[in-house]
């Protein structure tokens, strides 16, 4: 996901690091403007659109019936895409999805399903025979840095917004969510931590580490990124960091 | 994977091996065992069997993906249909393809790129036999592979999984633990300089079982550096002592 | 201070050295300190310290002589393979040695692809473009005689000290050799089991590149066999 990016540039963001500062005026544990829609797809039974500054993300949720899995046959099925969309970025190209976008879906995947926000174990219907598949699409629609927190950030939103659905076959009173996971991203610049990085501090950064926290702090995902290294004491920094801010976040979801 | 979820995973401070919490599996690596390869090795980790192979530093094809300023480094991990239970279906899928990335990224912070502008040194990880563990197992046996090749590196790189059964934090889960335990963090480290290369996580940990967790990684870290180093050791040594 | 004894076996990231010395080939310094970057022996002379590596592909440098194999060829002359990451390139003038009008002259009568060129590095560019020159006595393409491919990280013994491995090949064997420091040799004999019994000592001199007293047991293995 890198991009070529002016040494001219990558000194300048570092040397404002180094003095505590970033080029936008944000303080190293502080986000950009986050905006929170949800209900945005008619189509889709919960949906949103999540802003971090530029960076926009839009995820649509789709209920369906489906087969379990023979190994959980009485679980519902959780399917998470990400796709890196050829108009979010210059550097995105149309085809499979690649390891980026792979990655993407599988740490989200992972934040969703590890936190076990949804109840899978509700959503069966028939055991063996048939559950309800919770499919949750990620679109990136504009590329400025950070999509994984963004893309957590409006699954999670998705997921609450999903109504007691209009879908034939449906009886629970309720789509059965009892957690809210956020991501918080950290990346180093030159040995200095910050969140929510922009795309420039992204591609300056040699290293990443989204942690996934639930409400009482615990951690329910984790994954580094980048081809830089942490050491033991960074790993420290950045758990506060995602919880200080996960905490943030949480109040607007 | 359908068989049932024993009640116990740790009983009376030993897992179903036999092992106590903070113990790796029987290990052992061997390196150089592939002729054709520029460097490779082998590790066996409890039951898995993992091979690594490193190519290269070589001509980068097609040109485009070469870099003007520093070598590529490419890393395929791949499960053999094989190596699990049910037959896997050959061939790049999502997780390995995830796990290639995050491999590389765990190696590459240890070498010394610059040096090879345009080239490419390429990482093959084939998983013969699986059984937990073997992101981490396979960096551990790519590493010696790299040094075993002569490509120029700041450090090894170590990998272990640790994780949480039964509420307790354990070194190097195996295959029921990985399944049915509550957490799983595969980690690896360039083990002079204490350095995380690599950091995974899913389940639920507290912040006081994440620190432990680590505590435990690093320990286990540790015993496998040093059998990365007797391995590339067995391999050089005996021609160097005949002369003495 | 030092850590490590000389011609002691190493692996990357080992602590060599700190303070008062200079950090040599196969090491590396960080934060003051010398590291071993390959595995290798280290070599301490007086205050200067490296690794000799045990492996590692060849690295093209100027005045190298190399044997590279006609991969390619474009209008002005060749690619040459030189079992490195990088390839050479022959320009026809520095094959001929002369001005050669390649719009009248067919430059295929040459070269062709999978010919063995004995060549020098003349230049290598910060593209690592590397650009070759055959044109001296005794340079160019190889015309018979038995080519082996070696670890090029074992060609300086297969040299010796001063030329010593060399000379003991060439003068017991009557054979002669073109040593390329891309590990290609060339052996060129009349005799074949000669040129066998070479072949063999030098793949001996790979395997046990570093026994102390090997000159004199490859000098006796040739004379017994010769």
């Amino acid at each position: 996901m890198k991009e070529l990016i002016a040494s001219v540039k990558k000194e300048y963001l570092v040397d404002l690091a180094m003095q505590g500062k970033r080029v936008d005026g944000r303080a190293l544990d502080q986000y950009r403007e986050v905006s929170i829609e949800r209900g945005v797809i008619g189509t889709a039974q919960g949906s949103a659109l999540v802003k971090l500054g530029n960076t926009q993300v839009m995820v649509g949720v789709k209920l369906e019936k489906g087969e379990p899995f023979p190994d959980t046959p009485t679980s519902g099925i959780l399917v998470v895409n990400a796709e890196l969309l050829p108009l979010a970025s210059p550097t995105f190209e149309p085809g499979p999805p690649n390891e980026n976008a792979i990655e993407l879906a599988r740490v989200v995947d992972r934040t969703i399903r590890e936190s076990q926000m949804i109840d899978l174990e509700k959503l069966c219907i028939k055991e063996g025979e048939e559950v309800w598949a919770v499919f949750i699409d990620i679109y990136v629609l504009d590329h400025d840095g950070n999509l994984i927190d963004a893309s957590v950030l409006a699954s999670v939103a998705a997921l609450y917004d999903v109504k007691p659905p209009a879908v034939e076959g449906w009886t629970l009173p309720e789509f059965p969510l009892r957690a809210k996971p956020v991501a918080v991203t950290v990346v180093k610049l030159n040995g200095v931590m910050m969140v929510d990085a922009g795309l420039e501090e992204e591609n300056t950064a040699d290293v990443r580490l989204t942690i996934s926290t639930l409400e009482n702090g615990n951690i329910c995902a984790m994954q580094k990124g980048g081809s830089g290294f942490f050491q033991r004491e960074e790993l420290e920094k950045a758990y506060e960091l995602a919880r200080k801010c996960g905490e943030e976040l949480r109040k607007k979801l | 994977m359908a068989e049932a979820k024993p009640e116990k995973l740790l009983v009376d401070g030993r897992r179903l091996d036999g092992r106590r919490p903070d113990e790796l599996r029987p290990l052992r690596i061997k390196a150089g065992i592939l002729k054709r390869a520029d460097g490779s090795a082998y590790i066996e980790l409890g039951k898995n069997k993992i091979l690594a192979a490193v190519y290269g530093p070589k001509e980068m094809h097609p040109r485009h993906l070469q870099q003007a300023d520093v070598a590529v480094l490419r890393c395929r991990y791949n499960m053999a249909p094989f190596s699990v239970e049910e037959r896997k279906r050959p061939g790049p899928d999502r997780r390995s393809m995830e796990i290639s990335k995050v491999i590389r990224e765990a190696l590459e912070p240890v070498l010394f790129l610059h040096l090879y502008p345009r080239a490419v040194i390429d990482v093959f990880i084939e998983i013969l036999q699986a059984d937990a563990g073997t992101r981490t197992a396979g960096i551990t046996a790519a590493s010696v592979a790299l040094a075993d090749a002569g490509v120029p590196m700041r450090d090894l790189v170590a990998g272990i999984s640790v994780g949480k059964v039964d509420g307790t934090v354990v070194l190097d889960l195996m295959k029921e633990e990985d399944q049915w335990g509550e957490a799983d963090m595969p980690v690896a480290v360039m083990p002079r300089r204490k350095c995380i290369t690599l950091l995974q996580m899913d389940g639920n940990f507290t912040p006081q079982e994440f620190r432990q967790a680590l505590d435990l990684a690093f320990k286990g870290v540790e015993q496998i550096y040093e059998a990365q180093k007797e391995a590339l050791k067995e391999k050089y040594l005996p021609s160097l002592e005949e002369g003495r | 201070m030092l850590f490590v004894e000389n011609r002691e076996l190493v692996v990357p990231g080992r602590l060599l050295a700190e303070g008062d010395y200079f950090a040599g080939e196969g090491t590396f310094l960080e934060g003051g300190k010398i590291f071993s970057a390959v595995i290798g022996l280290a070599e301490i002379r007086e205050k200067s310290i490296s690794v000799i590596s045990l492996q590692g592909r060849y690295i093209p440098r100027r005045g190298d002589r190399v044997i590279g194999i006609v991969t390619d060829t474009h209008p002005f002359g060749w690619i040459l393979d030189l079992n490195s990451p990088y390839t050479g390139n022959l320009m026809v003038s520095e094959l001929v040695g002369r001005k050669v009008d390649v719009f009248r002259e067919d430059i295929g009568k040459f070269l062709r692809i999978g010919d063995a060129v004995l060549a020098e590095v003349r230049e290598v560019d910060e593209r690592w473009r590397v650009q070759l020159t055959a044109s001296e006595r005794g340079m160019g393409r190889i015309r018979g005689g038995r080519l082996v491919e070696i670890s090029p990280a074992k060609v300086p013994r297969v040299i010796g000290r001063k030329g010593s491995m060399l000379k003991v090949l060439e003068e017991t064997s009557g054979c002669r050799l073109e040593v390329g420091l891309n590990g290609r040799i060339l052996i060129r004999g009349r005799d074949l089991k000669k040129v066998n019994a070479v072949v063999e000592a030098i793949l001996l001199i790979e395997r046990e590149a570093h026994l102390s007293g090997l000159t004199d047991r490859i000098k006796a293995k040739l004379e017994r066999e010769g």
